[in-house]
């Protein structure tokens, strides 16, 4: 086409694919050096082309780096400056965006969240670069292939006819075909972006995806050493330089997954802090088969055992991040997530990224099969490693459960069977996982006291034995206070958990004084112990409060079931009993896109007003969507919360726009009342009455004047209601023989009252009431519900980050030892 | 026979139970017809009837909600969810129900939808335009 468009800023959106292009050519590049860097330094005949090659690839990766922060650089640009013309900026971001929500568009697209992957991947392996030492090589070439991998779908070039990922630098006018593109000026059409979406614009966005992906791209440092030492026939030595890492990508993720969860409870009405969405499973799943890694590569490093496992497993977790992608983005979830994204024609591309990765992974135990260290031997069943084991295989387990039934759309795909999941799904999860849960809180808490190797058995028996007993006695004070004791299965697992804290516990005062080694480990499982209660009392005795028992709305088909209705209507300033809270919607307040609902909550103990706060639920009222995105607001006790959002609120433009669109007023009132009345006489209407004081002889209408002949008369009237008057005057005109009327509203009360007649010879006049019917007045539908000890979820989780934290210093301190160890024995 | 043989068995074992169980617990996507026939629950793929209309008077109660569904067959039903309308819910493209039926109607207990949602599908918005465009050229 020869159109001249007018008003296109091309050059960002060129200088953006120069850069796209530049990273997928730039990590190709470093993988093949990296790979012959690798192959040619076994090559003795060759003496120098293994350090070329490696010069090469360390010049490749740097270009890398540069055209990441280039693409994103230009990416933002376009974004921050508006530029429409490109599609990504329109359909993600708009002129009224905040500037720093704007780094939120970067993951709210697929190309977006391709490209933070990306850059966590080129800061790792710059990080490499620089600690990898003798792994250089070898590692590189895979760190750098998954780059090429994700370059790879963000090119957006057209070869052999099907178009090869989707670049973030489309234009529009290509993107979609719309009429308007044929016109040269369409720009200036197309006056605001998409925006970006509502549950995006939350502060705990900007956080959270960085922090997810940054423990996604992590998991490829792991696995490239893994491979390395298969490749390179160092088959034990990986395991210790892998293992910060290890540690450092399972603190991300788990951090990661969990701000995930602690978003969805502040900002979204899912009305809880885990949902075993796909999405939310698809983080989690290679979070626990890595987790299981970091325990058995322990074991083998202490004792040669399990070396398979710890192989397979730290493997098969990055295998199963891009199989988590693959679930996310290829839009295979269709019908069974409404979070996950849609696909961007890369259905294909993301299939080969994952089985290249398997096949790579498989490839490389099938070659290497005879060489592996594998003892023959069994463990001794008292001893750590073994049940190190074991606690990892659970662990694989819970996964691999995780796994099965979030992959049932896939199995659907490959089978063409048509199965929906099940028809209770948390219940189905929670069936099996609080099961595994009580095993893991079992395992990490005896196996501690356990010895590598040998262990004495009695020592760990009276060890164990008096834990177990003190166990008991804390779980009944914890089951006393949480109330969790409904369920045998509520009361194993706490008291495993309590089991797993206080012999963790005992671990750790003995680390205090002097055993530092294990201090690390205690402090993680006791933060994941204090997790799982926490996460059971909250999951299993929260409970809604807005329990609609006012007696209205029954006696249709519902009231035949006995379903708790969990949604109540509150009307404006009319307080409603709610559990032991007192509540009352107070009014609404706009704050640029929000509608903040503020909802009083009463604690009255015998007339004494107990404890008094407001919540401010909001609602983002979208005029053109006809919709509301509800967020909720949470009153935190050190013991409780109380989460409340609306469920339904009056559409705002709704009101306006009947008035705008000429109805007459008179349908946003019931059917008047007609009254014959003379001064001195009242009408009762619903909410209080009217009393007519006095007449206005001489009454004047704005903007219209009389002449001799004509008369104005107005009412005086004062409206009384709940407490407050209000004063009226309606008015009555004859002119030139016609009869008008002017009528008063009286917001405040819901009131039209129209002064329609004069009867002289019964000396009445005639007062027409119009009340706006009792739903006309603000009401919001309001959700609550208590969830009682949930900061011990939260603080459980903060602990383990801290226990990994602690692990981290411990095993690269360990490292650098070691390596300034044999450094010195090499220079003797 | 070695401990990690049986540890083996063991995990096969469980691994195979968790799939069967997965299986046991699945349900299908249905029609209203078989829903008629199975009086369990299951799920049920559909569209809004949009000429019918739409039953939430939060003012009544605000926990009822009634809409008519015509399924994937073509067979309509009528709906009711305990609960609050979902707010685009007359945008919604494609309905994912799960419930069962209690006598003529089908009680949903969960309600999935699919919207045109400005924030994933390609519709141009373009301000007042469209319409001029056309009259101009």
């Amino acid at each position: 086409m020869d159109i001249q468009f007018v008003g296109e800023h091309l050059l960002p959106g060129k200088v953006g694919q120069f850069f796209v292009i530049l990273s997928f050519c730039s990590a190709l590049l470093a993988t093949i050096s990296y790979y012959f860097a690798t192959v040619n330094s076994a090559n003795i005949s060759i003496p120098n082309s293994s350090e070329g090659w490696k010069r090469i690839g360390r010049i490749a990766l740097i270009l890398n780096v540069i055209a990441v922060i280039g693409i994103g650089s230009s990416l933002f640009y376009i974004i921050y400056n508006h530029l429409f013309e490109y599609h990504y900026a329109w359909a993600h971001s708009s002129k009224k965006l905040p500037v720093h929500f704007i780094i939120s568009c970067f993951w709210e697209g697929q190309e977006g969240s391709f490209w933070l992957w990306m850059f966590w991947q080129a800061v790792l392996g710059t990080i490499l670069l620089f600690k990898a030492k003798s792994w250089e090589n070898p590692v590189m070439t895979t760190v750098m292939l998954s780059q090429t991998f994700i370059a790879s779908m963000l090119i957006g070039v057209d070869i052999l006819g099907t178009r090869v990922g989707s670049s973030p630098f489309l234009l529009l006018r290509q993107a979609m075909e719309a009429p308007i593109f044929s016109r040269p000026e369409y720009l200036s059409l197309i006056p605001d972006g998409n925006g970006l979406n509502p549950l995006l614009q939350n502060y705990w966005m900007v956080i959270h995806p960085p922090t997810l992906f940054l423990g996604f791209a992590s998991m490829i440092v792991p696995f490239a050493f893994a491979i390395a030492g298969l490749w390179q026939k160092r088959y034990s030595e990986w395991i210790k330089p892998a293992m910060p890492w290890t540690l450092f990508a399972v603190m991300i993720l788990g951090t990661g997954v969990i701000m995930g969860s602690f978003w969805a409870y502040e900002a979204l009405n899912f009305g809880g802090f885990w949902a075993w969405d796909p999405v939310e499973n698809a983080s989690i799943i290679p979070w626990l088969t890595l987790i299981a890694a970091v325990h058995v590569m322990i074991a083998y490093k202490n004792t040669g055992h399990s070396y398979f496992t710890a192989t397979f497993l730290v493997l098969i977790s990055f295998v199963l991040v891009l199989y988590a992608s693959f679930l996310t983005r290829s839009g295979i979830l269709g019908e069974t997530s409404v979070h996950a994204f849609t696909d961007l024609g890369m259905f294909w591309h993301l299939v080969i990224f994952v089985v290249s990765f398997l096949v790579l992974a498989i490839a490389f135990l099938v070659i290497r099969w005879k060489e592996l260290p594998i003892t023959t031997k069994d463990e001794e069943t008292y001893s750590k490693e073994f049940w190190l084991f074991i606690g990892a295989l659970v662990l694989a387990l819970s996964s691999f459960q995780i796994i099965g039934t979030t992959s049932i759309p896939v199995f659907n795909a490959i089978f063409g069977t048509k199965k929906a999941p099940p028809v209770d799904l948390i219940e189905h999860y929670n069936k099996f996982q609080s099961i595994f849960a009580i095993l893991i809180a079992f395992i990490s808490a005896f196996s501690q006291f356990l010895k590598y190797k040998k262990t004495d058995i009695r020592k760990f028996y009276i060890n164990t034995g008096i834990i177990l007993a003190v166990s008991v006695l804390v779980t009944a004070l914890v089951l006393y206070f949480t109330k969790v004791y409904t369920n045998p299965i509520f009361i194993l697992l706490t008291y495993f958990s309590v089991f797993s804290i206080l012999a963790n516990g005992k671990i750790l005062v003995e680390a205090l004084k002097g055993k530092w080694k294990l201090a690390g480990s205690a402090v993680a499982h006791m933060g994941f112990a204090l997790l799982l209660i926490g996460a059971l009392v909250a999951a299993a005795t929260n409970k809604v409060v807005s329990i609609n028992n006012t007696g209205t709305g029954f006696g249709d088909e519902f009231s035949k079931s006995n379903d708790p209705k969990e949604n109540i209507i509150l009307y404006k300033d009319e307080p409603l009993k709610m559990d032991r809270y007192t509540v009352t919607y107070k009014g609404d307040s706009v704050e640029g896109v929000n509608t903040f609902y503020k909802v009083n909550y009463q604690v009255i103990d015998k007339g004494v007003v107990k404890e008094n706060f407001n919540l401010y639920p909001n609602a983002q009222q979208n005029a053109k969507m006809r919709q509301i995105i509800a967020s909720p607001d949470t009153k935190h006790y050190l013991f409780n919360d109380i989460y409340t959002h609306v469920s339904s609120v009056p559409l705002k433009d709704e009101a306006e726009h009947e008035s705008h669109d000429g109805h007459s007023d008179d349908e946003n009132y019931e059917k008047p009342s007609t009254h014959e009345l003379s001064v001195g006489d009242t009408v009762r209407y619903r909410d209080g009455y009217i009393l007519l004081k006095a007449i206005n002889r001489d009454a004047t209408v704005q903007n219209l004047t009389l002449n001799t002949g004509d008369i104005a008369i107005s009412m005086d009237l004062d409206i009384v209601s709940e407490g407050n008057t209000y004063k009226a005057a309606p008015v009555y005109v004859i002119k030139s023989g016609n009869k008008y009327d002017f009528g008063k509203t009286v917001t405040e009360a819901g009131l039209k009252l129209r002064f329609t007649n004069v009867y002289p010879d019964k000396s009445k006049l005639e007062l027409m009431v119009y009340q706006k019917p009792k739903a006309e007045k603000s009401w919001i539908v309001l959700k609550a519900i208590e969830f009682p000890f949930i900061n011990l979820f939260w603080g459980g989780t903060i602990i383990m980050v801290i226990g990994f934290l602690m692990s981290i210093f411990r095993r690269s301190k360990e490292l650098k030892s070691e390596t300034g160890k044999s450094s010195i024995s090499s220079l003797e | 026979m070695k401990k990690s043989s049986i540890i083996g068995i063991i995990i096969i074992a469980i691994a195979i139970g968790v799939i069967i169980s997965t299986y046991a617990d699945s349900s299908t996507y249905g029609t209203f017809s078989e829903a008629i026939e199975t009086k369990s629950d299951l799920h049920v793929v559909g569209h809004l009837d949009k000429q019918k209309e739409l039953v939430y008077n939060p003012q009544t109660d605000a926990n009822y909600f009634a809409f008519f569904m015509k399924d994937s067959k073509g067979k309509e039903c009528k709906v009711v969810f305990n609960g609050t309308k979902p707010q685009d819910f007359e945008k919604s493209e494609q309905i994912v129900l799960t419930g069962k039926m209690v006598g003529s109607e089908f009680h949903a207990s969960k309600i999935l939808m699919k919207c045109p949602s400005k924030y994933t599908k390609d519709q141009i918005e373009v301000k007042e335009a469209t319409s001029s465009v056309i009259t101009k050229s």
